[in-house]
């Protein structure tokens, strides 16, 4: 449990903790400086995990996501901001708009570096202010601030103005733009141009609470018990990862590398989950992107990778749209997904979502399910706004992209997400891929047993942040058993939700198979307690059955644990997978392994033992009351 | 100004310079926490002698801004207690004699002096004894440390090669594939014709 300030017996983290946390009531218009103490250091690391047991000790019964009683939680992990490969790593953890139940969306860039440097670990904001406002932190000074003449300002534009009026340059600012204040439901928060908060819809917390941003000045040391240690490993991680024979392609191309590969192996959703398989991916591939369009590479904090790559279109209807980025995310879901084959056209849905504030996967996976439901003739053309849909249509699609962050029309449909459109337009459940509210990502499920386990039994939902099997599966081939397959989607969710505990990025691992054991060694470090890969592992673990124990709590059962409808009855088109889906016996068969493997019961509740462990018991006990 | 002229009489002209290359800069201030953890011994990049200044999205650069190590310092002009001298060709402030006013912070041309609350002294690149952590540290490659007569030497090279117009052929020498560049000088020098065509791989060629 958290401790208060005048509690003597606490025992503090000396090292790699700040050992703060801010809590921002904004109801009251006041802020306080909580301190913490080993205990739930060592517990919850950092990060996800901080964010998780915040948020789970302000769970009420029937709270909504929108209340005001609803916290956001922007917490950092214990190794942000230090001297190792990509540690700017941020969560944002809340109850989620889109989906109702636990969601934590990280974002990249410097806001969580310079959130520790102010002397925090976590900021906590709850309530609802009163005024239209932006919150300023700058070191120990908290205000809420006025910001009525930012209000339906885009992102980057706030940002800029927040910078000349605090007459700072070097601040570190995130925002919400238009479709944040406007409540659509995957609207996300920006920072630095292109970083985002992307998924489940925290842009709407923001709105919600009626804050537009929060602008950050930090200057303090951060905190290490062993500097030379730190040095040492680092170095050498850097000098690693340098060598690496794979690190120039990356810093040219990033993930956008990964559009040929998901269209080799028929992965690529293409025209609404419809196809795997995109005939003209080698229009809109990295190798596209770098020829015609990069113009430079952006990189998050002490990141060698530098996967950002700042495009410009140079010629047609979108000339002089510069934007960071697409990844591959993007580039899929308002790319292929939505028929679109010409790369400025991506970079322009990609810029606009960026400005507007909405998350680029969510919105394409919208906007293709109505032109498919428009397309099979389940949808006319009034209940269109008399836009005539059809696949790759850019301009149509760009419309559609503005009127979802201005709740026009259509658009107010699309911002409710799954949720709000099946509510709207129950016929088109069939073809939305969603599995609790979440939108599934850039990668098919129906060729991958793995991959579906993963979408399914993800605490946020549909989204590939948790596990991303689908490689090793595809990789393997049929020559592994049930439990081994079971076993890699638990790993996959144990180790990479412990990146975002510790506030770095997963892509060095990833992407230049990094080893995963010298994270145990900078944690070591950092924070003078000697711990091994697996130690961290296990509190990973811990944290997932807490975040699975709020899903329960907030109504999430076994029928939620299953892929989308179509993963089972809608086989592929196209592509090498041609004729494929899942079997829902097997399916049915993994979820119980899966379960078994967990040490849940068949319902999928973790034990007792598992619920004190993690602290989750009492959310239980007071539903017995 | 008699006295900076005194001084640059003592100092003798350093041969390596630190100079940055702001388009391969992808921003992500690994030279900023490098510099504050050698010099300051702390993990704190707002104490860093480099800063990484980002300006997007009209216009989008990333601009490492560090001392150039100027042979007539404007800051050295306005100390007013002459606390900045040079030495080896290496501008630096004798703390002692610093009396916190930050005169030079503000009369850099470059920016590239800094301030943090926690220090008295102002902030300043003295290039870590001849050995700049953040050249090294630098995934990008876009901070350089080159001797200065060959300042400029890129693009020399650069505008060079572009107007020699730069052709490249393929040959095999020992069945190995090998690559030749070659300029097409238009008065009649060497032309592509005229190269004589490498063997195949499987040619008898030596073996």
């Amino acid at each position: 449990m958290l401790m208060g300030n005048d509690d003597a017996a606490m025992i503090k983290m000396k090292w790699g903790h700040l050992g703060k946390i801010l809590h921002i009531d904004l109801s009251a218009g006041n802020s306080r400086v909580e301190e913490y103490d080993a205990d739930f250091a060592l517990k919850y690391i950092g990060g996800r995990g901080f964010g998780a047991k915040i948020v789970m000790d302000n769970l009420k019964k029937g709270i909504k996501p929108l209340d005001p009683e609803n916290v956001i939680v922007i917490a950092p992990g214990v190794l942000s901001g230090l001297y190792l490969p990509s540690s700017g790593k941020t969560a944002f953890v809340p109850i989620s708009p889109l989906t109702g139940i636990y969601a934590d969306s990280n974002m990249g860039g410097m806001l969580g570096v310079e959130i520790r440097q102010a002397g925090y670990d976590a900021l906590v904001i709850c309530g609802r202010a009163k005024e239209f406002s932006y919150i300023w932190i700058d070191d120990d000074i908290v205000e809420i601030r006025d910001a009525s003449k930012y209000r339906g300002k885009k992102s980057t534009e706030t940002e800029r103005e927040l910078k000349e009026d605090l007459r700072d340059e070097g601040i570190k600012v995130a925002t919400i733009g238009p479709a944040g204040e406007n409540l659509v439901k995957f609207a996300c928060v920006n920072s630095e141009w292109s970083r985002n908060a992307g998924r489940t819809g925290m842009g709407a917390i923001f709105g919600s609470k009626n804050i537009k941003a929060i602008a950050v000045r930090g200057t303090k040391d951060l905190p290490v018990y062993d500097m030379n240690k730190l040095v040492e490993l680092s170095d050498k991680a850097y000098k690693t990862l340098q060598d690496h024979p794979m690190m120039k392609f990356w810093q040219e191309e990033g993930l956008m590398s990964v559009i040929d590969y998901a269209n080799k192996l028929g992965i690529i959703p293409t025209r609404n989950f419809s196809d795997a398989h995109f005939e003209d991916a080698d229009m809109i591939n990295g190798e596209v992107m770098t020829s015609r369009y990069k113009i430079g590479d952006s990189a998050c904090y002490s990141c060698p990778m530098a996967c950002g790559n700042i495009c410009l279109v140079k010629s047609g209807a979108y000339a002089g749209t510069v934007t960071e980025g697409p990844e591959y995310e993007s580039a899929a879901m308002l790319g292929s997904n939505v028929g679109i084959n010409n790369f400025s056209a991506i970079l322009r849905g990609n810029y606009l979502c960026d400005e507007l504030g909405i998350d680029t996967i969510t919105s394409g996976s919208m906007i293709a399910t109505i032109i498919d439901g428009y397309e099979r003739g389940l949808l006319t053309l009034e209940d269109v706004d008399g836009i005539a849909l059809s696949w790759g249509d850019d301009s149509s699609i760009m419309h559609l992209l503005e009127k979802i962050a201005s709740r026009d029309g259509i658009g107010d449909v699309l911002a409710g997400g799954p949720y709000g459109v099946i509510r709207k337009f129950p016929q088109l459940e069939p073809i939305i891929s969603h599995v609790k509210g979440m939108d599934q990502s850039a990668y098919d499920a129906r060729v991958g047993v793995t991959m579906a386990l993963a979408y399914a039994t993800s605490d946020i939902g549909a989204h590939h942040a948790r596990a991303w099997p689908i490689a090793k599966e595809l990789e393997v081939g049929a020559d592994w058993t049930l439990e081994e397959k079971v076993d890699l989607v638990i790993y996959h969710q144990t180790i990479r939700p412990l990146f975002d505990m510790l506030g770095v990025c997963r892509l060095p691992w990833i992407e230049l198979g990094f080893d995963e054991n010298a994270y145990a060694e900078f944690y070591s470090a950092a924070t003078g307690v000697r711990v091994t890969l697996d130690d961290l592992l296990e509190k990973s673990r811990s944290v997932f059955n807490l975040t699975r124990a709020i899903n329960l709590y907030m109504g999430v059962e076994r029928a939620d644990d299953y892929p989308p409808e179509r993963t089972f009855n809608d086989p592929i088109k196209t592509g090498p997978h041609v004729g494929e889906h899942l079997d829902r016996d097997l399916f049915d068969h993994m979820l119980n392994i899966y379960y078994e493997r967990r040490g849940w019961d068949e319902n999928g509740r973790p034990s007792d033992e598992q619920l004190r462990e993690c602290g989750a018991l009492g959310l239980f006990k007071s539903q017995l009351d | 100004m008699d006295r900076n002229r005194d001084k640059k009489q003592v100092s003798t002209p350093q041969t390596l310079t630190l100079t940055v290359v702001p388009e391969r800069c992808s921003g992500c201030r690994t030279c900023e926490v490098v510099c504050a953890i050698h010099n300051n011994k702390v993990n704190n990049p707002k104490k860093a002698r480099i800063r990484v200044l980002s300006l997007y999205p009209q216009p989008v650069i990333m601009m490492p801004i560090v001392c150039k190590q100027c042979n007539d310092p404007k800051c050295m002009e306005s100390c007013p207690t002459d606390a900045i001298y040079i030495e080896n060709g290496i501008v630096k402030i004798n703390n002692r004699e610093c009396i916190g006013c930050h005169a030079c912070v503000v009369s850099c041309p470059f920016g590239a002096i800094y301030m943090h609350a926690d220090l008295n002294e102002p902030i300043k690149c003295e290039l870590c004894d001849g050995d700049p952590q953040c050249v090294k540290a630098c995934p990008k490659n876009a901070i350089i440390y080159v001797p200065q007569h060959t300042l400029g030497q890129a693009n020399r090279l650069i505008d060079t090669l572009k107007y020699a117009h730069l052709n490249e052929m393929q040959y095999f020498e020992h069945g190995v594939e090998k690559k030749l560049s070659y300029a097409q000088i238009k008065t009649g020098g060497l032309r592509k014709d005229k190269v004589k065509q490498g063997k195949e791989p499987g040619d008898a060629d030596g073996k």
